[in-house]
């Protein structure tokens, strides 16, 4: 039971006010920017919603929203599935669990820029492990859409899949015994089991991986640039694509009604989630 | 049976680029004085530590993940306490607003975030990206600290405080100690999210304090060394490997959602 004081804002305040300054402070900011045409930081005009309008209605923008929505989805249903899984792969494996938990974490140390180079290496047609193999089949991810979008895919399951196991795993593992032996004796289901007693326990890990998972792969930016730079003819142009464009050509007033646009889109998403995550512990 | 074949394809699927990486680390790929292209060696190793500007970026990016993980631990431990043992108004409230502070993307705040610090003196120094970094790691730190200090029964505080002690006394002589685990777990998750980012890191060193990953970045060009390029990379990978190591036992605590 936590007890009732309000003073234990005054152990917050700290976190408060550096989360103030490097996040709250930057994001007005943002939104003040997107209302105006900037030249530079002194010569600055007022222009009210027209990048936003010029954003939301033309095509490329909305595409691109449809190509990151699409991009996410895959993510999703990939990574976390098969995150599960592993997870309950290694959940069963006794003392090698702690390796593979080990082995899951080592490519998120990897240095971010480097992980599309590893998997371009990877698959280069002289040089690679794999490449002359890929080659052989055809695969093409210069000039095929839809193998640019697998190796893109592979590569960000690649790069984020131990975050899944772990956090799984961690949800898994605090399951009581007494859960399992009582599933056992009814006679449960290996589905029943997961279905009633590990997925419900794992919900909490699992809110938070879906959360991060959508958000990074929403805005998924270097190892998209990297692998193809938006390419074949726009094909993997995403929505982070688009902003990094703006802000290299130095339209700041419209980069930043983007990047406004972009974040009331996570915070719409976050919103739902989290109102859907209260409503369901409110039912529970 | 088949779950020997499952592991054995995590294991392929996980190792297979990094194995790539590191052969090419220890072969020369472009021929230099004496050294013909594709012998094996510790040559690659050897420019890198030769080269002054990739030493200093290795020391970059050890001050800012340290400076950054510190920040986050130590404001992240009071806040956490307080969630984890008060109840008050507006609770719900903060540990909304810090998710959504770590979920929002870093390009969206790459221009104001560099404006300001331009203004604070704070481009090209590593404290000026081990602050920013704490926008998405001091929240990460906060729910896991949080879930630890939860999991310490009350009593625990209780009998402390009738034993006299005070309140710092408190936490570094008894929280602290009992939590450790909770802390190791929260710094290396502030250190994954902070060791390899990109984003930040690039806009907030234009000329100087240049982090490895930048330093990585630089090393592309007309004639790319690969095999210094992979050499740099597999150093780089030392530090994480070393944070997953002393957190194996307790990496499977995780953190959940807290809102």
């Amino acid at each position: 039971m936590r007890l009732h004081d309000n003073r234990a804002w005054l152990l917050l305040l700290p976190a408060l006010v550096l989360l103030g300054v490097i996040g709250a402070l930057p994001l007005m900011a943002v939104i003040n920017f997107g209302f105006h045409d900037i030249f530079t930081l002194s010569n600055v005009h007022w222009v009210g919603f027209e990048w936003f309008g010029d954003i939301l209605r033309s095509d490329r923008f909305l595409a691109s929203f449809g190509r990151s929505l699409l991009f996410s989805a895959l993510v999703l249903s990939i990574q976390v599935p098969l995150g599960i899984a592993v997870a309950l792969l290694l959940l069963n494996c006794g003392r090698l669990a702690v390796w593979g938990l080990m082995l899951c974490a080592l490519p998120l140390v990897v240095p971010w820029n480097m992980i599309p180079m590893l998997w371009l290496g990877l698959i280069d047609p002289r040089t690679g492990l794999l490449g002359p193999g890929l080659a052989a089949i055809g695969f093409d991810h210069k000039f095929t859409a839809l193998h640019t979008w697998a190796l893109i895919l592979t590569v960000d399951t690649w790069h984020w899949l131990g975050l899944v196991v772990v956090l799984a795993y961690a949800g898994l593992s605090a399951i009581p015994v007494a859960y399992r032996q009582a599933a056992a004796i009814d006679g449960a289901s290996r589905w029943a089991v997961f279905r009633y007693i590990e997925l419900p326990k794992i919900s909490g890990a699992l809110a938070i991986v879906f959360l991060l998972r959508f958000v990074d792969s929403f805005m998924i930016y270097t190892e998209a640039f990297a692998i193809n730079a938006g390419g074949p003819s726009d094909a993997t142009r995403f929505l982070s694509i688009e902003l990094g464009e703006e802000i290299k050509g130095f339209s700041y007033g419209q980069a930043a009604a983007r990047a406004t646009l972009y974040f009331l889109i996570v915070l719409a998403v976050v919103w739902a989630f989290v109102a859907a995550t209260r409503r369901a512990e409110e039912a529970a | 049976m088949m779950r020997a074949l499952s592991l054995g394809a995590l294991v392929i699927f996980i190792l297979l680029p990094l194995v790539q990486a590191v052969m090419l680390s220890f072969t020369a790929t472009v021929a230099s004085d004496g050294v013909v292209e594709g012998t094996i060696g510790l040559m690659n190793y050897a420019k890198v530590l030769a080269a002054p500007e990739l030493r200093a970026s290795m020391v970059n990016s050890a001050i800012y993940v340290i400076l950054n993980v510190g920040l986050c631990i130590a404001l992240g431990l009071p806040a956490a306490y307080a969630l984890a043992r008060y109840s008050f108004i507006g609770d719900r409230h903060f540990l909304l607003a810090i998710l959504v502070f770590r979920l929002t993307p870093p390009v969206v705040l790459s221009l104001p975030i560099f404006i300001l610090f331009s203004k604070l003196g704070l481009v090209n120094s590593p404290v000026g990206i081990a602050l920013v970094h704490c926008l998405f790691n001091l929240p990460v730190a906060i729910w896991i600290l949080e879930s630890f200090i939860r999991a310490v029964p009350r009593a625990f505080d209780e009998t402390a405080f009738l034993d006299g002690h005070s309140g710092p006394s408190f936490f570094f002589r008894h929280l602290i100690p009992v939590i450790a685990p909770g802390i190791g777990v929260a710094a290396f998750f502030c250190f994954i999210f902070s060791w390899v980012e990109v984003v930040f890191a690039r806009i907030l060193t234009v000329t100087a304090g240049k982090p490895i990953t930048m330093a990585i970045n630089a090393m592309f060009g007309f004639q790319t060394d690969m095999g210094m390029v992979m050499a740099m990379t597999c150093l780089s990978l030392l530090p994480g490997v070393a944070m997953i190591w002393f957190v194996r036992n307790n990496i499977a605590r995780g953190f959940t959602l807290r809102a």
